[in-house]
């Protein structure tokens, strides 16, 4: 690891440097308030302040929908070019961002590697920038609200300057090439950096109780509240599809024209009623009860047992866009018997 | 005779591959060899893969399943009703059930080829059951995965203590390789006790009751014998129990489920439940695993 220093007004000069290492991706305002992740050319639309994206960097590592296989007059094609994304250099990730990433490498990256993703990680660079929080962030009560790993480069905005960690071998590639940009960290610096974390450590408002949860869970797990729970989700799975870490998906055969054939790989959500139907008919969680409180258990408990972390962020993008107000936080609180 | 089986891996290992191919989403080809009809809804595939090489190595550990696919038709989950100890050709047990399974029945013959990725998932705990008694106890079409373990058994004998089998459907012609077993018990092989539900004045040799009674029937050392179960979620809501009250600890019953193994390598979620995805941890478990787990015996 290494730290640096950058003047603010360098930030356009280091966006048009980043587009040497491979289409630049950053959030881009799509509307008051509203921000998407896009590839963009013009560096000056670049948001990084922006808190959230609407939708999270999965949505480029695993498109929402991709051809895996193909059959074309009798030709087999595997390589699922479709889903190809080249090398991609990621600007305005949070500290919860690459916590997600970090999250989808431990689930596509172990065991049987799923090789779509791996293609698509293989040559990404991240680049990181330190936000503040609002109301719906709670990143600090999972542990993610920094991160000493798995990025190429960090920014976080000080007065009028920035504080850049270099982080890995590429990352320095970056920096060594546009050396003009950068200056070592001073005392200074360093100083300011500190403040700010712990200012930004007292910014954060909301904060969920993990104490002991994947027990507390276990003891919960035929209680009511999940009934209510049930009540008030309309399972239209918006959470899943905006979540970072929610990766599940379904394989379905195309034929789009005569003599050819897809397997298309598309998105879906635990929280949709075909979800854990087998053929035969039968539903193994067709109530829609069943449902929410298998994606609670997922994130809390299940992934907790089998990779000793929660698969939850607390990037807040859940909150901001279930259409009953179902908060995450205030679940939790519920379960516990606290609200 | 006996057989090395691949290792029985913990789920979520280091990176390894299937033996289907590196993309463990892409399948080898297959090319049916025979066809039978084991009822009329039930349909005995064999198969063999077209690469010789993957034909003549293709290892898998009884209780694992394999992926089935007609690109542009669809893919499923299947057990395995045959042994590895039987090498170069393996076989499927399959349903009528849904799109995939009947373009299987109405279009694929023998000679055709198909996709299969895999073998996929745990398997029975095999080394645990040597020099043990082992019971196995099938209602349905649970015969299908429990006949490659029976073959297993049979075909290494001398490893295993007495081999018994308790097999329970709802009707006569529903009893899955019926003269199969009616020769094995008679070579005193394995003991063998079979029942359906009602014999609809059918010439029925067996028993007429629902399979748990089939319990009463034997005798054993629960310290000294696995019992193995494979059903549909009635028969496990019953029949664990029951084994449980014969006095077998919960670590000495064997289950394996069904749930919708998609991609079956632990991606995809489609058959998680809790922790555990099925395909991966299992869709093996000792009860004691599958009763901490409550949605998955019964929903």
């Amino acid at each position: 690891m290494q730290t640096l220093r950058m003047n603010a007004g360098l930030l356009s000069s280091f966006l048009e440097a980043l587009k040497a290492f491979g289409t630049l991706v950053a959030p881009v305002e799509r509307s008051p308030g509203v921000f998407a992740l896009e590839a963009i050319d013009d560096v000056s639309q670049a948001r990084p302040d922006a808190l959230r994206t609407i939708l999270p960097f999965k949505k480029l590592l695993l498109k929402p929908r991709f051809v895996m296989l193909e059959r074309r007059q009798g030709q087999y094609g595997t390589d699922g070019a479709d889903n190809d994304l080249g090398p991609v250099v990621y600007f305005g990730a949070h500290s919860c961002d690459i916590h997600a990433l970090r999250i989808l490498d431990l689930l596509y990256l172990s065991d049987y590697v799923d090789p779509y993703y791996k293609r698509n990680r293989d040559r990404l660079t991240v680049v990181g920038y330190g936000c503040m929080p609002d109301g719906k962030c709670f990143c600090q009560s999972m542990d993610t609200s920094t991160i000493d790993k798995d990025f190429d480069m960090f920014l976080t905005p000080l007065d009028g300057r920035y504080l850049v960690t270099v982080n890995s071998a590429r990352g320095d590639d970056i920096v060594r090439a546009n050396q003009h940009l950068f200056q070592p960290a001073t005392r200074r610096d360093v100083q300011e950096y500190l403040e700010r974390l712990k200012e930004r450590e007292k910014a954060f408002t909301l904060s969920l109780d993990v104490t002991d949860l994947p027990y507390v869970l276990e003891l919960k797990k035929d209680d009511p509240v999940w009934e209510e729970l049930g009540k008030k989700c309309l399972c239209c799975g918006s959470c899943s599809m905006v979540c970072p870490t929610c990766a599940c998906f379904n394989v379905r055969d195309e034929c789009p024209e005569e003599d050819s054939a897809q397997r298309v790989r598309t998105w879906d959500a635990c929280l949709y009623r075909e979800y854990a139907l087998v053929a035969g008919g039968h539903n193994f969680r067709a109530a829609r009860a069943d449902r929410v409180k298998n994606r609670y258990y997922h994130k809390q408990e299940a992934f907790v047992r089998e990779f000793g972390m929660p698969s939850c962020v607390g990037c807040g993008r859940c909150i901001e866009n279930c259409p009953t107000g179902i908060n995450v936080v205030e679940v939790f609180q519920y379960v516990r018997g606290e609200a | 005779m006996s057989v090395s089986l691949p290792e029985q891996l913990p789920a979520r290992s280091a990176p390894r591959k299937l033996a289907t191919g590196v993309n463990p989403y892409a399948p080898a080809q297959a090319r049916i060899m025979r066809v039978q009809d084991l009822t009329s809804e039930i349909r005995l595939f064999d198969l063999r893969f077209t690469d010789t090489a993957l034909a003549e190595s293709f290892n898998f550990r009884p209780g694992q399943f394999v992926e089935l696919s007609v690109l542009g038709v669809g893919e499923g989950p299947f057990s395995l009703p045959s042994s590895p100890t039987r090498r170069g050709m393996f076989q499927l047990g399959i349903r009528r059930a849904g799109t995939l399974t009947n373009y299987l029945f109405d279009h694929v013959i023998e000679g055709d080829s198909v996709g299969i990725r895999g073998p996929l998932g745990n398997g029975f705990p095999v080394e645990l059951f040597e020099g043990q008694d082992v019971l196995l106890v099938a209602g349905g079409l649970g015969m299908v995965p429990l006949r490659g373990l029976l073959h297993y058994l049979i075909d290494q004998r001398d490893r295993f203590g007495r081999v018994m089998l308790l097999y329970g459907t709802r009707t006569p012609d529903q009893v899955l390789f019926r003269d199969e077993l009616e020769s094995l018990a008679r070579r005193g092989d394995a003991e063998i006790l079979l029942s359906v539900d009602n014999a609809q004045g059918k010439p029925w040799g067996g028993r007429v009751g629902v399979v748990t009674e089939l319990l009463d029937q034997v005798s054993f050392d629960v310290t000294n014998t696995y019992a193995i179960a494979c059903g549909p979620p009635v028969f496990y809501k019953f029949m664990l129990e029951k084994l449980v009250a014969r006095g077998f600890g919960r670590h000495r019953i064997f289950l394996s489920l069904e749930r919708r193994m998609e991609c079956g390598i632990g991606k995809c979620g489609h058959c998680a439940v809790g922790y555990t995805f099925t395909c991966l941890h299992g869709p093996v478990f000792s009860y004691w695993d599958a009763i901490n787990l409550p949605e998955l015996i019964y929903t």
